[in-house]
C-alpha cells in the first residue's frame, strides 16, 4: 500500500518574496484554507505549512497517481493568482522524496537561515490547524510525528542549531554596522510573532536600551511588553493609531504584522528622516506580504531589509555550518529509509492480521467440536489445552507471518 | 641629519601604508599589529626630523612647498593615528598613510630652497601660523575620505551586498561622528591660524595685505568651513551631499594653497 503522498509548494529558494507574499496565509486563515484543500476531490488528507518561506501543501491523495487533484488550480483559486506565475517558482515531491522534504523542512535543513529553531514550532502550528479542522489522520499523523523526532533527534545529535545564526542576529549584524553600538538605540516592535520578538531579543541584548511597542490589539502588545519589561531599560506601548507619531524616535524599526499592505511608505520615510534630522533609520520587515514599501530603501539614511535580504547576508555567514548539515543529511536519509520501510511493513499488517484471525476461528472451531470429549476436564487441565492449542496454532504460523514481513520488507 | 630622519620616515610610511590595506579591509590580525608601531615610529622618525629642521633654520624658515608637504604628511599620520586611538578603525589608514609616504617623499629626496628669511619676524609664530593652517587642511581632508567612505559603506549597506564583498568597513556612525569631529577640530585650528597669519601680516606689511588674492580667499575659505559645520549639524547632512559639500570646500583650500603663486604676502625669495 503506497500513501500518495504528494507535497507540493514554493519558498525562498526558488520564489521571490514578490510571488511568496501574495501567497502566503496570515495565522487567522490557516484553518479555513486547510479545510478548503482538504475539500478537494481526491485529497484524502491535508496540511498547510504557510511560512514568511515557505507555502507547501502536503496531501495524502486517493486514486492514481494519474488522476491527482490538481494542486496548482487550488492555489490559482485560494488565492486568486494566475497559475503562470505561480508555476515557474513550483516543486513537487512524491512518496520518498516528499517524505524527505518535510523532514529536511522540519529538521531545519531547508530553512532560509539553516537550523534556526522557529520552523519546527511552525509546522507543529500547522499540523495541529489541519488535525483541529480534520484535515489529518492516521497518514499525516504518521508522518508528521516521525517528522517531529527527526528533527528533535538533528538537534540533539547534530550542532547544527547551536550557534545558529539565526535571523535575529543577522539583523544585529546589519544593525551595528550602521549604528555601531546599539547602546541607547530605541526599537520599535510593530506587530508581533516569534522571529520578530527574537530580534528584539538579541537587539537589547547588545545594548538597546528602549522598546516601543505597536500593536493592533493592545493586549497582544501589553502580553510582549511583561516579557520585555526586566530586560529592556524602557518599555512603551503607543497605540496603533498613533504609530506615525513616534516611528521616528526609533532607530531600529522591526515590523511583522499580518496586514496585506505596507505600513510604511517611502514619502513616510523622507518625512521620518526630516524629523529625525537626517539620522539613520533601520527597518527589518520580518513579515510577508512585505509592511515596508521597498522603495523607502532609496530615502537617504533609511535602510530597509527584508527577509530574503537577511537570507542573502546570512548565507555569508553560513559556510562554517556545512559539516553540520551534511551529518544532518545524513540521518534525514537514514531516518527517510526507516519510515519507508515501517510502510512497507504496515502493508503486510492486514495479511497477517486475517491469518491470525483465520487460524483463531479454526482454533475455537476446534474446541467447540471436541468440547464433549473434554467435558470431564478439570479447570486446571481445561487452562492446559487452550494453551497448547493456542501455542500450536501461533508455532505453525510463525513462518507464515515472517515470509509475509519480509516480503513487505 | 634631518633629511637621513626624514628619509627613515618616508620609508616606514610606505611600509605602513602597505600594511594598513589587509589591516582594513579584511581585518588581517598581523597587519594590524604592523601597521600601527611602524606608523608610531614613522611620525616620531619626522617629528625628530622636523625640529632639527627648526632648530637649524633659525630665522631662515622654511617655507617652500616641499616642507609644508612635509608636515602637512606629518598632520596625515598623526590624524590616523588620533583617529585609530579613538575609534580604532584602520580604514582612513587608506587614503591617509599613502599620502604622508608620498608628501614626505620629495621633500625627502628633493629638499626646497626656498626660506622665509623675514626681519623681525618670529619663526615660532609664523611656524604656528603654518601649523595650525595645515592642521585645519588636514582636519578637512580627513573628514573628505569618512565623507567618501560614509558613502560607500552607505552604498553597499543600501545594495544589500555585504555578503559578498569581504571588505569591512567602520560602522556609519563611526564615520560620521569621525567626519563631523575632524571638522569641529580644524575650526578652531583655521581660525587662529589666520587670525595669527593676518596679526603678522599687519605687522610686516600693514593695511595693504587686505587686498591680496591669498588672503581673500583664505577669509573665503574661513566662511566655507563655517557654513559647511553649520549645515551638517543643523540638517544632519551626510552621505553625498556631504560628499559634495566637502569636497567644494576642499577645492576652495586647493585654490587658497595655489593662490600663492599670486600672492605678495606668500612670495619669498629664492636664495
Amino acid at each position: 500500500m503506497s500513501e500518495n503522498l504528494v507535497l507540493l509548494g514554493i519558498n525562498h529558494n526558488t520564489a521571490p518574496i514578490e510571488v511568496r507574499e501574495r501567497l502566503a496565509i496570515p495565522a487567522g486563515r490557516l484553518a479555513d484554507a486547510t479545510r478548503s484543500l482538504s475539500s478537494v476531490a481526491g485529497i484524502r488528507e491535508g496540511l498547510i505549512l504557510s511560512t514568511c518561506n515557505r507555502v507547501e501543501l502536503l496531501t495524502v491523495q486517493e486514486g492514481s497517481p494519474s488522476e491527482n487533484p490538481d494542486l496548482l488550480r487550488f492555489l490559482h483559486e485560494y488565492f486568486a493568482v494566475p497559475t503562470a506565475t505561480i508555476r515557474p517558482h513550483l516543486y513537487e515531491f512524491r512518496e520518498r522524496e516528499a517524505v524527505r522534504h518535510l523532514f529536511r523542512v522540519a529538521s531545519s535543513l531547508d530553512s532560509m537561515v539553516v537550523g534556526e529553531p522557529q520552523i519546527l514550532g511552525q509546522v507543529k502550528e500547522s499540523y495541529t490547524v489541519a488535525r483541529d479542522v480534520g484535515a489529518a489522520s492516521t497518514s499525516l499523523d504518521r508522518l508528521l510525528q516521525s517528522a517531529f523526532s527527526v528533527a528533535k533527534k538533528i538537534r540533539t545529535e547534530t550542532q547544527i542549531g547551536s550557534n545558529s545564526v539565526s535571523i535575529a542576529s543577522v539583523a544585529v549584524d546589519l544593525a551595528r554596522k550602521i549604528f555601531g553600538s546599539l547602546s541607547g538605540k530605541v526599537v520599535l516592535l510593530v506587530g508581533a510573532g516569534k522571529m520578530s520578538e527574537l530580534a528584539v531579543r538579541h537587539l537589547i541584548g547588545h545594548g538597546a536600551s528602549h522598546l516601543i511597542l505597536a500593536n493592533r490589539t493592545k493586549a497582544r502588545a501589553d502580553d510582549i511588553a511583561s516579557r520585555f519589561s526586566g530586560a529592556a531599560g524602557k518599555v512603551e506601548v503607543i497605540p496603533f493609531d498613533a504609530l506615525y507619531d513616534n516611528a521616528a524616535r526609533a532607530d531600529i524599526v522591526i515590523t511583522s504584522t499580518g496586514s496585506p499592505e505596507h505600513i510604511f511608505s517611502r514619502a513616510q520615510g523622507v518625512q521620518f528622516m526630516q524629523r529625525r534630522r537626517a539620522r539613520p533609520m533601520f527597518f527589518i520587515d520580518i513579515a510577508v506580504p512585505r509592511d515596508v514599501d521597498p522603495k523607502m530603501n532609496e530615502v537617504e539614511g533609511c535602510f530597509v531589509y527584508d527577509i530574503d535580504d537577511l537570507q542573502q547576508v546570512a548565507q555569508g555567514n553560513q559556510a562554517d555550518r556545512n559539516r553540520e548539515a551534511a551529518a544532518a543529511e545524513k540521518i534525514i536519509a537514514d531516518e527517510v529509509a526507516r519510515y519507508q520501510q515501517r510502510l512497507r511493513t504496515l502493508d503486510a499488517v492486514p495479511a497477517i492480521l486475517a491469518l491470525q484471525q483465520n487460524a483463531e476461528e479454526v482454533r475455537q472451531a476446534e474446541l467447540t467440536r471436541t468440547a464433549k470429549a473434554l467435558a470431564g476436564m478439570t479447570p486446571d487441565q481445561r487452562e492446559a489445552v487452550e494453551a497448547l492449542t493456542k501455542s500450536l496454532t501461533n508455532k505453525l504460523l510463525h513462518p507464515q507471518i515472517v515470509a509475509l514481513r519480509k516480503s513487505a520488507e | 641629519m634631518s633629511l637621513l630622519w626624514l628619509r627613515v620616515a618616508v620609508f616606514l610610511y610606505g611600509t605602513a601604508a602597505l600594511a594598513v590595506v589587509p589591516a582594513a579591509l579584511y581585518d588581517r590580525p598581523r597587519w594590524r599589529h604592523l601597521a600601527i608601531p611602524v606608523a608610531v615610529l614613522a611620525v616620531l622618525f619626522h617629528f625628530v626630523s622636523l625640529t632639527e629642521t627648526l632648530n637649524a633654520a633659525h630665522h631662515s624658515f622654511p617655507v617652500d612647498t616641499h616642507e609644508t608637504q612635509s608636515v602637512l604628511g606629518l598632520l596625515f599620520a598623526l590624524a590616523f593615528l588620533l583617529v585609530y586611538w579613538r575609534y580604532r578603525t584602520f580604514a582612513l589608514g587608506i587614503f591617509l598613510l599613502p599620502l604622508a609616504f608620498l608628501l614626505g617623499l620629495l621633500p625627502a629626496f628633493r629638499p626646497g630652497l626656498e626660506t622665509a628669511n623675514i626681519p623681525g619676524l618670529q619663526s615660532g609664530w609664523l611656524f604656528l601660523h603654518i601649523a595650525l593652517l595645515l592642521a585645519a587642511y588636514a582636519a578637512l581632508f580627513v573628514s573628505l575620505v569618512a565623507s567618501v567612505l560614509y558613502l560607500i559603506q552607505e552604498r553597499r549597506l543600501k545594495s544589500k551586498s555585504l555578503s559578498t564583498a569581504t571588505i569591512k568597513l567602520p560602522p556609519l556612525a563611526t564615520i560620521d561622528s569621525i567626519a563631523l569631529k575632524s571638522l569641529l577640530i580644524g575650526f578652531p585650528c583655521m581660525t587662529a591660524g589666520l587670525l595669527i597669519g593676518s596679526l603678522l601680516a599687519q605687522i610686516s606689511y600693514g593695511a595693504a595685505y587686505f587686498g591680496d588674492p591669498k588672503i581673500l580667499l583664505a577669509f573665503a575659505m574661513w566662511l566655507a568651513y563655517i557654513g559647511m559645520i553649520y549645515i551638517r549639524r543643523h540638517s544632519g547632512l551626510r552621505g553625498r551631499r556631504a560628499v559634495y559639500l566637502s569636497s567644494f570646500v576642499f577645492m576652495v583650500i586647493l585654490c587658497v594653497w595655489a593662490a600663492n603663486q599670486f600672492s605678495v604676502v606668500h612670495r619669498f625669495p629664492t636664495p
